[in-house]
């Protein structure tokens, strides 16, 4: 995906030149954009069915009646944002997504039954947050490409298929990415552009069922416009 | 003087293979419905016989009963109080308006380590007595770490009193045959199961989240409000299957649920859940003999399934129902 080979680059090579005429975000002003977001899978926890065994003694070994190892699985959304360039590098953002993953429950260890993978049930997962992008001083080739690091944090709510219950969690995350601009970008006119960011995201709570930091790539491709 | 029609129930506790009657919990009809079989007066109480057992004396009955009762006392979601009223010289069985636990001889029944039977008051579904006999024909044991080739009275204690609360058999567990015919336990998810651990073995001495929920439903106390449940239907070729055994994983937790099938449509309930996601795997009766839970027939014919997906038990209410289908053997 040529979006893909664009981040990498930005993000493999910094500081291919310096440059002074890097498009900018316009100070002071606000910065719109909507896109999609890709959320890869995680693991949310193996568990054991158990058994208490028949053997001497008050704590025999247990035996196991199955297993279940739960994964939420990746799942593309849409996405908004809102930012706001407090200085011409500096922009303050707050996001919104929506998506709809399932958890995938495999089954395993059963003896009366083969190993099997359940459809799953489908979440309803809002995310909104927060955060920084910081523009690098450097220029990648084009004046129109500037690259960008970000940081953040995000609250996320987890609805269960049957709408009975909602768990609530935190996610962290840090990345990077790079706006494109296709009009703008040097104070003169209304900026608009492609941007795509590509984030490490550590979610703690929410649905896991051994209450582990969870570890999980996102990667987004949306168009902004400054107004 | 109230006029009360009274039945007798009686449910056994083996070592291997047994018959009577018996429910989750056990019911009696009322006015044409099936209501929870309860005592209606707490604390609950209850006499030791003076009779020995086997290796074991009344007095040690005794002290096996003020644990065991102390255990389901324990529960902090249901409701359920015992006291001890004194020795007597009277037998465990038989009615004669008091409540005793004792030890009989009984040869005869050579599977059979202890059995509890019932007066019900069938106009109000109130228990009104019980007795619970131990059969001598076993050797006990009351030793703090248990004894090889003896049989743990308090756990067997612990088990009679939940039939005594009202409690029928739990089916979750797994259960070998051996080359006699009979079964041995392999693991076990409640102390409800009908089939009691090997000699030596003290684990039943601790109630599990099965025998915890089903006392919870049965007694409810304020903690047991804090809890929900899951409702469906287990189908074969698109009808209900009668006495499909639904249990109920909680991954979070590793707690184990577990209820039946109880109609024709194949509708079942887990009550008494606390609050969360939860996988269900449904399997036929086939780990101990299917009268030891239902005087009907049941469907043993299908496989092992489970839900297609996890199911919420919501706080303080019931999930949608789901259907879980099942395929012949």
């Amino acid at each position: 995906m040529r979006f893909v080979a664009i981040l990498l680059a930005v993000l493999g090579l910094p500081g291919i030149a310096h440059g002074q005429d890097a498009p900018t975000l316009p100070r002071h002003h606000f910065t719109v954009g909507g896109g999609v977001v890709w959320s890869g899978g995680y693991d949310i926890g193996d568990a054991t069915a158990r058994l208490r065994g028949n053997g001497p003694g008050a704590t025999p070994p247990d035996v196991t009646l199955f297993t279940a190892g739960s994964r939420i699985t990746s799942a593309i959304s849409p996405e908004l944002q809102v930012g706001f360039g407090a200085t011409d590098r500096l922009a303050v953002e707050f996001g919104l997504a929506f998506t709809r993953p399932h958890v995938a429950v495999a089954i395993a260890g059963d003896p009366e039954a083969p190993s099997q993978e359940l459809p799953g049930e489908r979440l309803q997962q809002y995310v909104i947050g927060g955060g920084v992008t910081w523009q690098l001083p450097i220029r990648l080739g084009t004046r129109r490409l500037a690259p960008f690091v970000s940081g953040g944090a995000a609250f996320v709510r987890q609805l269960h298929e049957d709408r009975t219950m909602a768990e609530t969690g935190q996610i962290y995350y840090a990345g990077g990415g790079a706006r494109y601009w296709l009009r703008g970008g040097h104070g003169a006119g209304r900026a608009v552009g492609l941007r795509g960011d590509a984030r490490v995201n550590f979610r703690r709570k929410g649905i896991d069922f051994e209450d582990k930091m969870r570890i999980y790539p996102t990667v987004s491709l949306s168009v902004f416009v400054g107004f | 003087m109230r006029r009360s029609i009274a039945v007798t129930l009686a449910v056994l506790l083996t070592i291997g293979s047994s018959s009577p009657l018996a429910y989750l919990k056990l019911g009696a009809m009322v006015n044409g419905r099936v209501i929870d079989a309860t005592w209606r007066q707490v604390p609950i109480g209850y006499f030791i016989s003076d009779r020995p057992g086997s290796g074991v004396s009344a007095a040690d009955l005794r002290g096996a009963a003020e644990r065991a009762s102390a255990t389901w006392s324990r529960v902090a979601s249901a409701n359920v109080r015992f006291t001890f009223q004194g020795m007597t010289s009277a037998a465990a069985e038989g009615f004669d308006g008091q409540t005793t636990l004792g030890f009989i001889d009984r040869p005869d029944l050579d599977r059979v380590l202890g059995a509890t039977s019932f007066l019900i008051d069938t106009t109000t579904g109130a228990i009104v007595e019980a007795d619970i006999f131990f059969n001598s024909h076993f050797a006990f044991s009351v030793a703090a770490n248990g004894q090889p080739d003896r049989v743990d009275l308090e756990s067997i204690v612990l088990h009679e009193l939940g039939h005594l609360l009202g409690l029928g058999h739990s089916a979750i567990g797994e259960t070998e045959r051996n080359a006699s015919g009979s079964r041995r336990v392999i693991g076990s998810g409640a102390v409800m199961f009908p089939i009691a651990h090997s000699s030596g073995a003290i684990s039943e001495r601790v109630l599990q989240a099965d025998d915890i929920a089903g006392i919870s439903d049965l007694y409810p106390a304020p903690a047991a409000l804090d809890t929900g449940g899951i409702v469906g239907r287990v189908t074969k070729n698109g009808a209900g299957v009668t006495g499909a055994h639904v249990v109920a994983f909680n991954p979070e937790t590793g707690i184990l649920v577990g209820n039946f099938t109880l109609n024709s449509q194949g509708e079942f309930v887990i009550a008494r859940l606390p609050p969360g996601p939860y996988i269900l795997r449904v399997e036929p009766l086939d780990d101990a003999d299917p009268d030891s839970f239902f005087p009907a027939a049941t469907d043993t014919d299908f496989r092992v399934a489970y839900a297609p997906r996890m199911v919420v038990a919501p706080l303080g209410g019931s999930s949608p129902s789901i259907e879980i289908r099942v395929l012949p053997k």
